[in-house]
């Protein structure tokens, strides 16, 4: 049966028509699976998208984060590499005088050769290195809930590709001893490595090196058509997966979630409460994950030992489909909605409840890191809003403490329920101008309602008036006419309730003629720049550490005298990740003179969130083995500092709280950056 | 099985009240309008009852245009529909005035259940549901924590100093509400249920229509009257006293005899 001759060609075109057909057809399957999904608008900007596969596929930017993603990185540039070498392999099985040096030259070849050679032994090293990590460091982020079927999935992955490897090196030591003294047969030296094995058979005769050659070559191929009929059912289905759902990846901004229809009467259910109510786009997801765990190995629940964990989610979610699908295949025949299909009851398992768990979609605090870390861009968030959604708007299903809070914003707008009418007090005796006694101003410093209601964030308030009459900024407020952003009551699944503040808002602040905006909540603020377009407010909205850094930089607010402190900077997360805003509170405390700056390993975009997100400021923490304010306060008090600087009135309590847990509220203080800045840049009065 | 729910519009009880020019009502101009909770109870009460048993909840209320919305956030929760006295000849009705109003609206309607809060959270004067009752000549069983219906009967609890004690009425009866906020925990409407909300039938009356006279009713027909309305005096904020013991002792002696003239 050498390969390339009469009948075993006939063999492989039959096995190679065979794998490939199994494949496609699974494939195929898969992408009506997909299907079953709802219309969403991924194909703007595709040049930008383009792009995006060319950073993020080509380039594997997210993988190298980790260091463990260098390993990826190389089994991924092998695996194109040993394709193009794969082709010649299928060409030889057609006919075995097929070579690429025939067409190719000899000098390309040479270099195709080396690199051949040395992307093989890095993929090598690399699996190793793979199953070193799986097997004996065991990261938490490999953790399954069936951890023997995860193993054995990935030991069967990383087993064929070491084979296919082990047995391509086979077939080119056998082929260079071959092509020496064979006119017809041409085999570079720069593959060295493979050169350098041939020492194994030298010394057989012809006979037994063709011998070995058609085994190698059979052996090889036959792994490679077993890997591809293999990969749909593994998570190496993220080979299939990955590179479409980096193509169609987000544009608009992180922290912005889908505008829900609320006006259609057709519609009859909110949000999503089956796996089909989700987009087309939201399913490629599942197919993209590769279960690296990079999404729960920062997620702040999952840490605290909270029932969730973003790869799981994902994991479950698609095995669902893959089970919903098949039974739909199976049965249903024709591509039509899935929403009464159950044969024979066999869907017993209910999305949320069963697949999702109640505590599961509410145990997301929103913060962004596993959408951050997420190497192939899945959107999880957006998924625990859809299914909060449907909880809270067609079951009324929430944690009982939400439906104080929804009251409360929907009787006095603000989550505490304090009388709307007081929402202005705390600017009494202030320099501040309301916009209705004054709606010349360049700003609007949009307070919120932590800043108008809660007595520690009334200090930032005022602090932040302070410094903007020191800098001379033109600014005003709106007073006992503002209202609440509806940030939280979305994040928690409101839309209804968010979208009648939203709209009632975005006619007061444009009733002013309003252009800029300052805010000093970074939830209000990604809620304004953000999610406000979505309802016709278009403003040039700023976080105050943007508009201070900005004085600073101008020279309109100077330090005058220093702190002899030690400071650890808590990253907002609704101001990081989701904005990207990272140097400017860094430079506003950087500036000040004697202050020690020092960051926590887990900060910037990989900030550790306070656990105030999503809704979850609101809601009793009694699940885990830890609060998540404590451990992020443990975090900060590990490089003892006098100040933890914040910039969020949240971010405030959870941390002021976290102290007081630790027994720690006399030593460490925590301030806001106005505040801090308020005690440096003002002169003495005299 | 037709359950009737009075449902009074108060003020939000965190709206800062202001009295009025005429010192015997209150400024409504900031006012934020909520359903009475102890209604809110009544309606929750009536929607449970209607989860296992066929019955019909109307809401019933009285009072100017915007108790409306009150109304219409019932029938989000699940009531079926609305009927509201909007005559404003009944402004500055006393207890017994909104009595006959809602007494009259009643007999309009089937009814075998008529359910309400024990008392409105505005002013607090625990009379109307029990005035109610006597004026459509039915039973009143007070301060319910429970309710059910059992063999064509109504059965409450109501606690009495710690313990509880359980009452059976036969129907038609009158069910005032009582409890807190845990112990009925009323439902949060759901999206659909305000859709729906917006078509259920809701129908306005005035005095005319009910077959009474202005009269009887109003600030005119009041047989009890508020004659004034005083605020708390504003909290003021503590004072620390500074110095040695004995001198702190001494002023706090003479603030409390002669600031205070608490002794």
């Amino acid at each position: 049966m050498q390969p390339g001759h009469f009948p075993a060609n006939i063999v492989f075109i039959l096995l190679f028509v065979a794998a490939n057909g199994f494949f496609l057809f699974t494939v195929y399957k898969l992408y009506r699976i997909m299907r079953l999904g709802q219309a969403e608008d991924r194909f703007d900007r595709a040049w930008g998208r383009l792009q995006g596969v060319a950073t993020f596929v080509l380039g594997q930017r997210r993988v190298i984060n980790e260091p463990a993603g260098w390993g990826h990185f190389f089994i991924f540039w092998g695996f194109i590499i040993i394709t193009i070498g794969s082709i010649e392999t299928f060409g030889v099985g057609l006919y075995h005088g097929f070579a690429y040096w025939k067409f190719l030259g000899k000098g390309f070849t040479a270099f195709l050769y080396l690199l051949q050679d040395v992307f093989c032994a890095a993929v090598l090293i690399a699996l190793c290195v793979a199953l070193y990590r799986r097997f004996v460091v065991k990261p938490d982020r490999l953790r399954y809930d069936d951890q023997r079927a995860a193993n054995l999935d990935a030991s069967i992955i990383i087993g064929l590709i070491l084979l296919l490897v082990v047995l391509l090196f086979g077939a080119r030591a056998v082929e260079y001893l071959l092509a020496q003294g064979a006119s017809t047969r041409y085999f570079p030296r720069t593959a060295f490595i493979s050169v350098w094995l041939s020492t194994i058979f030298s010394g057989l005769n012809n006979e037994t090196l063709h011998i070995w050659y058609s085994f190698f070559w059979w052996a090889h191929t036959l792994v490679i058509l077993g890997f591809l009929v293999y990969i749909p059912f593994s998570k190496h289905l993220h080979l299939l997966g990955a590179i479409p759902n980096i193509f169609f990846r987000r544009f608009q901004p992180v922290g912005q979630l889908t505008k829900m229809d609320l006006e259609d009467e057709t519609v009859e259910t909110y949000g999503v409460s089956a796996i089909e109510q989700f987009t087309w786009k939201q399913l490629l997801d599942l197919y993209a994950c590769t279960e690296c765990g990079r999404c729960s190995e920062n997620c702040p629940a999952n840490l605290t030992g909270k029932p969730l964990s973003p790869k799981l989610t994902i994991h479950h979610l698609k095995e669902h489909l893959q089970q919903v699908g098949k039974l739909w295949l199976n049965q249903a025949g024709a591509l039509e909605k899935l929403e009464t299909f159950n044969p024979d009851g066999a869907l017993s398992r209910t999305l949320i409840g069963d697949v999702c768990q109640h505590d599961e979609l509410w145990s997301c605090t929103t913060c962004g890191n596993c959408m951050e870390h997420c190497p192939v861009f899945i959107e999880h968030i957006d998924k625990y809003v859809d299914m909060r959604r449907h909880l809270v708007l067609m079951e009324s299903n929430f944690p009982t403490e939400v439906q104080n809070v929804m009251r409360n914003w929907e009787t006095n707008s603000n989550p505490w329920g304090l009388g709307f009418a007081t929402r202005g007090d705390w600017a009494k005796g202030l320099p501040v101008k309301t916009l209705a006694e004054d709606s010349q101003v360049e700003y609007l410093f949009y307070v919120g309602c932590a800043g108008s209601f809660d007595d520690r964030a009334k200090k930032i308030s005022a602090a932040m008036v302070t410094l903007l009459n020191e800098a001379g900024v033109s600014f005003g407020i709106l007073g006992v006419d503002e209202k609440c952003c509806g940030e939280t009551a979305r994040r928690i699944g409101n839309e209804y309730l968010f979208q009648s503040m939203a709209t009632e808002l975005v006619e007061i602040i444009n009733d002013h003629g309003v252009k800029k905006i300052i805010t000093t909540c970074p939830h209000g603020f990604n809620c304004l720049k953000n999610e406000y377009p979505q309802f016709g407010g278009n403003w040039e909205v700023y976080h105050h550490s943007e508009i201070l850094a900005n004085l600073m930089r101008e020279g309109r607010l100077q330090p005058v005298s220093g702190m002899e402190k030690n400071l650890v900077f808590h990253d907002s997360c609704y101001l990081g990740r989701f904005n990207d805003i990272y140097e400017e509170p860094r430079a506003l405390l950087k500036s000040i003179s004697g202050l020690r700056f020092s960051e926590m390993d887990r900060s910037r975009n990989k900030a550790f969130c306070c656990g105030a997100g999503g809704g979850r400021m609101w809601m009793e923490e009694t699940l885990g083995d830890e609060k998540i304010n404590n451990a992020r306060t443990d975090q900060a008090l590990t490089l003892n500092p006098d100040i933890i600087g914040v910039c969020c009135p949240f971010c405030t309590t959870m941390l002021e709280d976290g102290l007081k847990d630790r027994d720690m509220e006399e030593k460490v203080k925590v301030y806001d950056i106005a505040e801090l800045l308020v005690k440096t840049v003002l002169k003495e009065k005299g | 099985m037709d359950i009737v729910v009075l449902v009074k519009q108060v003020p939000d009880t965190e709206t800062k009240i202001r009295i009025g020019g005429d010192g015997k009502t209150i400024d409504t101009s900031d006012v934020k309008w909520i359903m009475n909770p102890y209604d809110e109870y009544a309606v929750e009460a009536a929607l449970r009852l209607q989860e296992n048993a066929e019955a019909t909840v109307t809401i019933l209320s009285m009072g100017p245009e915007r108790v409306v919305e009150s109304i219409r956030t019932a029938l989000a929760m699940g009531a079926d529909q609305g009927v509201l006295v909007n005559d404003p000849a009944t402004e500055g009705s006393d207890a017994l005035g909104k009595a006959k109003v809602l007494a009259a609206a009643l007999r309009s309607l089937d009814f075998d259940l008529v359910f309400c809060g024990h008392r409105a959270v505005d002013d607090d004067e625990n009379q109307v549901g029990i005035m109610v009752a006597e004026l459509v000549g039915i039973p009143h069983l007070g301060l319910a924590v429970s309710v059910e219906l059992v063999d064509g009967k109504v059965k409450i609890e109501r606690p009495i100093e710690g313990a509880r004690v359980t009452l059976e009425g036969t129907l038609p009866a009158l069910v005032t509400f009582g409890g807190a906020h845990a112990v009925w925990n009323p439902r949060y409407a759901s999206l659909p249920g305000i859709m729906k909300a917006k078509k259920k039938p809701l129908d306005t009356k005035t005095l005319a229509d009910l077959g009474l006279s202005p009269n009887d009713v109003g600030a005119g027909g009041a047989t009890i009257k508020v004659t004034s309305m005083e605020l708390p005096t504003e909290r003021q904020a503590g004072r620390l006293l500074e110095g040695e013991t004995a001198e702190k002792a001494k002023e706090l002696v003479r603030l409390l005899h002669e600031e205070a003239k608490v002794i």
